[in-house]
């Protein structure tokens, strides 16, 4: 049996359902949604049955201004508070320049990008007390000038921070139809002694390009990959992410139940 | 050799060009960049109508047209908090005459 086994994204409209759905070993909550002191009083008391990991997701890792580190102490703090083994955010950038995103925004895979990730995860890891790992985002879009290959990207990160991953089987489908990526490629080229944990989630097709929009129910071809995935490495934990037009409580022990199936748990 | 400040430069260029319809900048796919400018658009206005569903719901369906015109003339700075953010729309939408000016509830706060 694997360490997390298989879990849910905590939100606070599925917060009911969670409490009582059959399957859920464990939970992620976002780290910039929580409060270190006050911690909702249903996640306190989940965190006595299972595992609650914060993910956090402004850090702007790939940012290439000076770290903001008052979010890392942010994220250090709910970590602490939840005695959470390990925490993360995205291989991504969300401000620059003054603006803010809101989302994340692919880095150029260049060595240069590289090194600036690599600098702000060190200072990051400095900060953070418990394990750090990162999560491939899914991109519409691609830097020019590309010097490495995704996998490439995330192995050389690894191998120079000791970070570890969260493989995002949605954001690996998403960017294999929207960028024409590999995905068997990507999946032969990450150091799965590395892994963290995989994450889930349903997306939709909208004008040719497919949205991760984390809204719908996770497509069969995503279900595909895991099972491929599977192949190469039995996952510690595979987690759904849910973030909103959340279906009835059947509806999502169903989710669970076929990524359960997959990872043949 | 490309420096730090340099990608910080580029990182800047880019979301000035997906936030505020700011020039392509070098080597990227123009219609992509509008793909994803639409993606961080929607992502936004999902969430300032899950802080104001108010505003929402004065608006209907302009709401979302109307934001898009707001964002784009007045991007979302890293200083300010969504909710800030949320009242400069409502601000720029009561000046506008989109929405009535509201009635002061708090005559004590200025």
């Amino acid at each position: 049996m694997a360490e997390l086994g298989i879990g849910i994204g905590w939100r606070d409209e599925l917060d009911l359902s969670i409490a009582r759905l059959p399957g859920v070993d464990w939970v992620e909550v976002v780290a910039e949604n929580l409060h270190a002191e006050h911690l909702p009083e249903t996640l306190e008391t989940l965190r006595q049955r299972m595992p609650v990991l914060p993910h956090a997701v402004s850090l702007s890792l790939g940012g290439a201004e000076p770290l903001d580190t008052a979010r890392v102490v942010h994220l250090a703090e709910v970590a602490r508070a939840l005695d959470a083994p390990l925490a993360s955010d995205h291989v991504c950038f969300v401000r620059a320049g003054g603006l803010d995103s809101g989302h994340l925004l692919p880095v150029p895979r260049t060595r240069e990008a590289l090194d600036v990730l690599v600098a702000n995860v060190r200072l990051t890891q400095s900060i953070v007390e418990c394990e750090f790992a990162l999560e491939n985002i899914a991109a519409v879009l691609e830097w020019p000038d590309a010097e490495l290959t995704e996998e490439q990207f995330l192995t050389e990160l690894t191998e120079r921070t000791g970070c570890k991953l969260i493989i995002d089987v949605a954001n690996l489908y998403a960017n294999a139809r929207n960028l024409g990526t590999d995905p068997v490629k990507f999946l032969d080229g990450i150091p799965w002694e590395r892994l963290a944990y995989v994450h889930m989630a349903g997306g939709v097709e909208r004008g040719g390009v497919y949205h991760d929009t984390h809204a719908h129910p996770v497509v069969p071809e995503v279900l595909d990959l895991l099972a491929e995935l599977r192949h190469r490495v039995e996952p510690p934990g595979v987690l759904l992410e849910r973030d909103d037009d959340y279906p009835p409580d059947s509806e999502l022990a169903a989710e669970l139940a076929a990524l359960r199936a997959a990872v043949k748990w | 050799m490309v420096s730090r400040e340099d990608l910080a430069s580029r990182q800047a260029e880019l979301l000035h060009a997906l936030l505020a319809r700011g020039p392509v900048p070098a080597g990227f796919d123009e219609a992509r960049l509008h793909v994803e400018a639409d993606v961080l658009r929607r992502k936004r206005t999902r969430l300032i109508a899950y802080l104001r569903p108010d505003l929402e719901e004065a608006l209907g369906d302009r709401f979302a047209p109307l934001f898009a015109e707001f964002t784009a003339g007045q991007p979302k700075t890293d200083t300010i908090r969504t909710h800030a953010y949320a009242d400069e729309f409502t601000t720029w939408l009561v000046d506008r005459g989109d929405l009535p000016r509201p009635k002061r509830r708090f005559p004590w706060r200025r």
